[in-house]
């Protein structure tokens, strides 16, 4: 939270708690699954503040577990290290993504806006750039609380897992998927967008099949090739014109109101 | 259960640090110092919804396929049953996207999800 003091002004400040606001389902999604990061990491020997530590460090879900199942299956730091980069890789999509909407910021703020970004981050910062919402101090409140309760879910699950019991009769892991299906709804501002979030989810429900039938493939594969396949079908089948792409433009008028 | 070395976590700890921070910085600290082409500029707008896409069918439906499939099914149709009608992520995720739709509020959408999850689960276990 270093990165707080390129906050200048009350502006800026306002659009930062807008993001912790934004960002809200965030920290409610992260609880439960930090909270088994947190007894997962223990039960393999880390001491609560590693596993504190690396959630605040790396703040990385699914990049977490894969790297702690590899360290026990192969005891090699590298592997696991490499094992967690790889699952990660989506994340240069991302910050790549998110680039246009950040140009000329100092590397300061970017510094934590990239840190943040997670697939939750990342997912609301879109929906926000494009309901012209976004600016890089929410972006950067987003990213804090998304941080935040996945330190905080970490730290419960260090501490007092063994007497909160199984809290999956509440339905709270399925906060993560809920989110996603309201983000799915607030990105899609058109036709086009629609029919390729479409597209992508028949295209992971086709990998998922081919899993069945013996393909090798590990499910945290499925965003990266998904994403990758769907929007390269969706430049290719949908004509250029001014509604797919949010330019600049709008997002720094908007930032004038 | 085996205990792993402490300077192996140590390790760990600090390589994702590292390289997550880098994988996600990088490509910052690049690309917006760099005019980006139109062509990648819509390949990259709709990454977003790809993403999402993605990850609601995964989220939504593989674990109900992955219970459907652990059950022995001869029928297809028993199959459908236990993935689609049986499956409360399907409710819950369609309750967080009509509430969405109509309040635009994320934590609406999200509560809402998740409790009617909870309940169609409640119903039909």
């Amino acid at each position: 939270m270093v990165f707080l003091d390129t906050i200048r002004n009350n502006v800026e400040m306002k659009q930062f708690f807008a993001g912790l606001r934004s960002g809200f389902p965030i920290f409610l999604g992260y609880l439960p699954v930090g909270l088994a990061y947190g007894i997962l990491a223990c039960n393999y020997g880390f001491t609560p503040l590693q596993a504190v530590l690396a959630s605040a460090l790396a703040l990385s879900g699914v990049g977490q577990f894969v790297a702690l199942t590899t360290l026990v299956l192969s005891e090699s730091v590298a592997a696991s290290v490499l094992a967690s980069t790889i699952v990660n890789l989506r994340y240069i999509l991302f910050s790549a993504t998110l680039s246009p909407h950040l140009q000329g910021l100092k590397y300061r703020t970017l510094a934590w806006i990239g840190f943040s970004t997670t697939d939750e981050a990342f997912a609301i910062n879109s929906a926000e750039i494009r309901e012209l919402r976004a600016s890089p101090s929410s972006m950067m409140g987003v990213g804090a609380i998304g941080w935040i309760g996945w330190i905080f879910g970490t730290t419960l699950g260090t501490v007092g897992a063994q007497f909160l019991g199984d809290l999956s009769a509440f339905g709270i892991y399925f906060a993560m998927p809920a989110m996603y299906a309201a983000l799915f709804v607030a990105l899609a501002s058109n036709r086009k967008q629609v029919y390729c979030g479409l597209i992508a989810a028949l295209i992971a429900l086709t990998l998922y099949g081919l899993t069945r039938l013996g393909l090798g493939l590990e499910i945290y594969w499925f965003t990266v090739i998904t994403a990758l396949v769907a929007a390269t079908i969706a430049v290719l089948i949908f004509k250029d014109s001014d509604d797919s792409v949010p330019t600049e433009a709008a997002c720094a008028e908007e930032e004038v109101h | 259960m085996e205990l792993t070395s402490s300077a192996a976590i140590w390790g760990l700890i600090f390589g994702m640090c590292l390289l997550n921070f880098g994988l996600r910085f990088l490509p910052l600290a690049v690309l917006t110092r760099l005019a980006i082409p139109r062509p990648l500029m819509r390949w990259l707008s709709y990454m977003p919804i790809a993403v999402m896409g993605a990850l609601v069918a995964t989220e939504v439906m593989i674990p109900a396929l992955n219970a459907a499939f652990a059950v022995e099914t001869s029928e297809t149709q028993n199959l459908a049953t236990t993935a689609l009608y049986l499956n409360p992520g399907i409710y819950g995720a369609l309750s967080a996207m009509l509430t969405y739709y109509f309040t635009k509020s994320f934590i609406g959408g999200t509560l809402a999800g998740v409790v009617v999850f909870a309940l169609v689960q409640l119903l039909i276990t």
